[in-house]
């Protein structure tokens, strides 16, 4: 009976998911707790159910009619990110939130789930072939469309999400080293701009070196350096640009002890509150960091100092556990799965998995900038939650339908 | 060839899976090196790292009389508060004695404060002296999670009492805070009587926060980010009153003087804006203004004769034959009657096998005269002409049995009894027309409030408009310093004015002509209409009533009059009214006031127990 059952549902990724967000939930409430606003607590609660409902559709769906749909929702998806662009509330200065009857919607978190759906439709194609230049432009023509509408609003976080988790998707489909050392590049030496002249130099240096060593054709491998360096100068043209808050956040990452007060406060505070919590913590709604709001609207970004304060190393580590066994869960579906589309899209939802995880929890400790994205199934966020447990819901539908080509 | 479809393959699986240990890897090691390695460290920080949000009270709202006198002030009062987290229990003797509170009583206050939050201070100790406040002060030091907060307490500069109009506050009760705990916090005063709650949450403003950063002993290091975070509090608004508040001390006055206990209500009868508002026996408001010890409080609600009551808007009695001129009304406006019609008194009236008695033999009486002498068989016989249902309707119109919709606080609706009320309550075709007989002298089941009958006066006296009454006319808003008027209802009581005319001359006739049951209440000098009522008492002496306006002909005041167990309205009530609104009209008084009656009531009982 429960081999049979094994066969076809995904008890690992749906038991793990739904822990996660009773975590999540635990940790809400206490962060809102005493500060004022419990009413964000009621809404998640609300959110989670929804996600839940949603997440059991996304399970059973037909994979075929979800192939099929790939390119008008994501083309839906783009004509409501414009929309936003053009009407959105805007909350801390950026544009990203879509008002619907007085709840808010943040497209963005869906437009990741309709983007990797739409990339991975493209790449499982029979016709469709990377050694092709042009639909090697196609395929990141997919994640870029949205990042620069995403970028627009402007929102660096999730801007930086897209542009992560079109290597690992490019990866797995089948690219040969030197695509994906040209996609590496530019990132590289995008990153070295934004950071100052002198490590522009060098990981320009780096770009080159690795374009040159796995170049199959040395006219593309110099297109390639070409566009490294045009991608890179136009990002530290757009940096230039960015509202002073996010560029403050990008260059006081480097030393934040230097502003304890202004920029850095958040991640130095963070530390703190994850550092006194010790190995057992302080106990559930006993967090003094927490519970004195020294981080303002900790139940969004910075949830996990609330789990490191209160849970302590045991709690905190637990929940890292349980996000390792779901990424490394959603690889082997990937690699169990006989449909190519289903392959390839979910090894998309497992590196965006990845990506939020890493630098949500990577800011939290001090060891990455502060871009404020969400840490999955534990922020407080209804459009985030909905749209995590919905690729949840993909990975089980993948799973249970792993044998069919 | 640049596609080589590796897609899927084991080695891209090894790597992928390889990357996400290597990143959880770094996470956990780090998660490890922040709290276990560097946990002291961190830890320590966290405690040194403590901010208090310090609770800045605004300065409730004053409250000014209709001349622009300050008869509702604010004063200093100092509370001691403790945050639980902090507190060390090592300093619980220190903290007991020098608050001078028992240590079961302080280890209780401390318990309550645990449960309401264990970080946030609450206070434990409320409007302490200003010797124990420098006593705190000096030990700050060692009493950690010890503060102190200022809030403002009521302080009243006149001699007038004003107990029920005022209101007064009280600490929040549980089941309040559990409804309003975004605003208000454990230990907060709320109003809960007369105008503090009718308009408390414009009087109380908005509360303000100061963060300063604490050291690990719970010492104020400085402000917390240069005061960038602090909110300034926002005064409370200010009520401009209706009230004449030397009307209002003589009104208070009248009845001390006269121990009686019960009522005054006086009315601007164009507006409904109210003069003065009495209710006896009363308090000093200053003994509730602070805190209030839990002794003196059961006292005030446990004492038989009832200082918390508000007579004026709550009591529930029949208004004798004050209410007279609402059968007139119906007649009259009904075409039931003219001013022609008589009817012969003999002193009674046989109504089935029971006979209604009459004080005097009027012999030929029109409605008019009926009025003047108060002649019950006149308006025994006029109801059964009348019908229950249009008296009923009447009532209503003069806004009987309902709400007036006054800011004083609660009120009673009153009962004005209907054909449906008796139907229920006694059920169909069990109740005779007899009862009707009763309610056509104001008697029965028919129950008024003072507040409702000054109403009603200030209709008769304004030619037929239902105003509703108010204290606050105007209310001004601190932060934009504008003055606002409050908005008021009115409506008509849809008489004619040839109706009433009539009812009018006959409550002149009540004052001014010979027979005229209120003779006492004249002024000297001044035309006046009002009439007199005496409630019947089955438990004790009757009620004295007397409804009035003045002068006559463009009234300036309305009144109500209402005095328990003290007999005939025309000998009781009637001289009250008078002088009131001789006071009112004169600015003083131009003759001197009559004897006091006998002490019946201490009315004065109350306040001297609670000042000593």
């Amino acid at each position: 009976m429960f081999e049979y059952f094994k066969e076809y549902f995904d008890y690992k990724g749906f038991l793990i998911c739904l822990v996660l967000v009773g975590i999540g939930l635990l940790s809400v409430n206490s962060a809102t707790f005493d500060v004022g606003a419990a009413a964000a607590f009621d809404k998640q609660i609300i959110w989670a159910g929804i996600g839940f409902v949603c997440m059991l559709v996304a399970a059973f769906f037909p994979i075929r009619a979800l192939q099929r749909i790939a390119f008008p929702v994501y083309i839906a998806m783009l004509a409501v990110l414009l929309v936003v662009l053009v009407v959105g509330k805007s909350i801390s200065g950026s544009r990203s939130w879509f008002g619907l009857g007085g709840f808010g919607g943040q497209p963005s978190e869906f437009a990741k789930v309709a983007t990797i759906i739409a990339m991975a439709a493209f790449l499982a194609r029979t016709t469709t072939s990377l050694s092709n230049v042009k639909h090697l432009l196609i395929a990141i023509g997919f994640a870029v469309a949205p990042m620069v509408l995403v970028l627009a609003q402007p929102d660096l976080g999730t801007t930086v999400v897209f542009f992560a988790m079109l290597l690992p998707v490019m990866y797995w489909a089948g690219a040969s080293n030197s695509v994906l050392a040209a996609i590496i590049a530019p990132i590289l030496a995008a990153a070295g701009a934004l950071l100052g002249t002198l490590t522009f130099l060098v990981t320009l240096v780096l770009a080159g070196a690795l374009l040159y060593f796995t170049r199959q054709n040395r006219f593309a491998a110099a297109v390639a350096f070409a566009l490294t360096l045009a991608i890179a100068l136009s990002v530290q043209a757009v940096y230039e640009r960015l509202p002073a808050y996010q560029q403050k956040r990008i260059s006081t990452f480097l030393n934040p002890e230097l502003d304890p007060k202004g920029a850095g406060y958040n991640v130095m505070q963070s530390k703190v509150a994850i550092g006194s919590g010790g190995f057992l913590g302080k106990g559930y709604r006993q967090g003094t960091q927490t519970q004195l709001n020294f981080i303002p609207e900790q139940w969004t970004d910075f949830i996990f100092c609330v789990l490191g304060e209160e849970f302590g190393f045991l709690g905190a580590s637990i929940v890292l556990t349980m996000f390792a066994a779901l990424l490394l869960h959603g690889i082997r579906v990937a690699s169990l799965s006989k449909n190519k589309f289903a392959s390839v899209a979910a090894i998309g939802i497992t590196s965006l998995f990845t990506i939020h995880v890493l630098i949500n929890i990577g800011m939290s400790m001090g060891l990455l900038p502060v871009i404020g994205i969400p840490l999955p199934f534990l922020s407080y966020g209804g459009s985030a939650l909905i749209a995590n447990m919905v690729m949840v819901g993909l990975l089980m539908n993948f799973y249970a339908n792993r044998k069919e080509h | 060839m640049i596609y080589d479809d590796q897609f899927g393959s084991p080695q891209r699986r090894k790597a992928l899976t390889a990357v996400v240990l290597v990143i959880f890897g770094v996470l956990i090691l780090r998660l490890y090196q922040l709290q276990l390695l560097y946990h002291g460290e961190l830890d320590k920080k966290s405690e040194e790292n403590s901010v208090r949000a310090l609770i800045r009270e605004p300065i409730r709202g004053y409250m000014f009389d209709r001349n622009g006198k300050l008869i509702v002030d604010v004063g200093p009062s100092y509370s001691i508060t403790l945050a639980p987290f902090e507190f060390d229990k090592a300093t619980f003797p220190m903290l007991s004695s020098l608050l001078k509170i028992d240590s079961l009583t302080l280890e209780e206050r401390i318990a309550r404060a645990r449960t309401y939050s264990p970080f946030l201070p609450s206070r434990i100790r409320r409007d302490v002296d200003i010797r124990t406040l420098a006593l705190i002060e000096e030990h700050l030091p060692v009493l950690r999670g010890i503060s102190y907060e200022i809030e403002s307490k009521r302080v009243y500069p006149t001699a007038v009492h004003a107990s029920h109009l005022f209101g007064y506050r009280r600490e929040i009760s549980d089941a309040q805070l559990a409804q309003l705990s975004e605003y208000y916090r454990q230990g907060d005063l709320v109003g809960i009587a007369g105008l503090e709650a009718r308009y408390e949450s414009l009087l109380r403003g908005k509360k303000g926060y100061e963060f300063v950063s604490v050291n690990a002993r719970g010492q104020i290091i400085g402000s917390f980010e240069d005061g960038k975070r602090d909110v300034t509090p926002r005064e409370g608004s200010d009520l401009l009153l209706s009230i004449d508040i030397g009307l209002q001390a003589f009104a208070e006055s009248l009845m001390t003087h006269g121990n009686y206990g019960g009522a005054i209500v006086a009315m601007d009868p164009t507006n409904g804006g109210i003069l003065a508002l009495v209710s006896k026996p009363d308090f000093d408001p200053s003994v509730l203004s602070g805190v209030t010890p839990a002794e003196l409080w059961s006292q005030l609600q446990n004492d038989p004769a009832k200082p918390l009551f508000n007579r004026a808007s709550l009591t529930r009695y029949p208004p004798g034959s004050t209410f007279k001129m609402v059968l007139a009304a119906a007649a009259l406006q009904e075409g039931v009657i003219d001013e022609n019609y008589r009817i012969r008194c003999t002193g009674g009236f046989r109504f089935g096998d029971r006979v209604f008695k009459d004080l005097h033999v009027h012999g030929s009486v029109n409605i008019v005269e009926a009025i003047q002498r108060s002649c019950n068989v006149f308006f025994y016989q006029l109801i059964l002409k009348v019908g229950f249902d249009k008296w009923t309707e009447y009532g209503h119109r003069f806004g009987f049995g309902q709400a007036t919709g006054t800011d004083t606080g609660e009120e009673t609706t009153g009962l004005l009894p209907s054909a449906a009320y008796y139907d229920t309550r006694y059920g169909k075709g069990k109740w005779t027309q007899g009862f009707l007989v009763s309610l056509a002298i104001g008697q029965g089941e028919l129950g008024v409030s003072p507040l409702q009958m000054a109403r009603y006066a200030a209709a008769l006296a304004n030619g037929g408009t239902l105003v509703q009454p108010h204290a606050v006319q105007f209310i001004r808003n601190k932060s934009t310093n504008k003055i606002e008027e409050v908005p008021h209802t009115s409506s008509a009581v849809g008489l004619s004015p040839h109706v009433m005319a009539l009812i009018r001359e006959g409550m002149q006739r009540v004052v001014h002509a010979p027979g005229g049951t209120g003779g006492l209440a004249r002024i000297p000098g001044v035309i006046s209409g009002g009439k007199t009522g005496t409630a019947e008492n089955p438990h004790g002496e009757d009620h004295a009533w007397y409804v009035g306006f003045a002068p006559f002909e463009s009234p300036k005041i309305a009144v109500a009059v209402m005095l328990e167990n003290s007999g005939f309205g025309g000998a009781k009530a009637a001289p009250v009214a008078g002088l009131l609104m001789e006071k009112y009209l004169y600015g003083q008084l131009r003759r001197n006031l009559p004897r006091p009656a006998p002490a019946k009531l201490d009315t004065t009982r109350v306040i001297t127990q609670a000042v000593h």
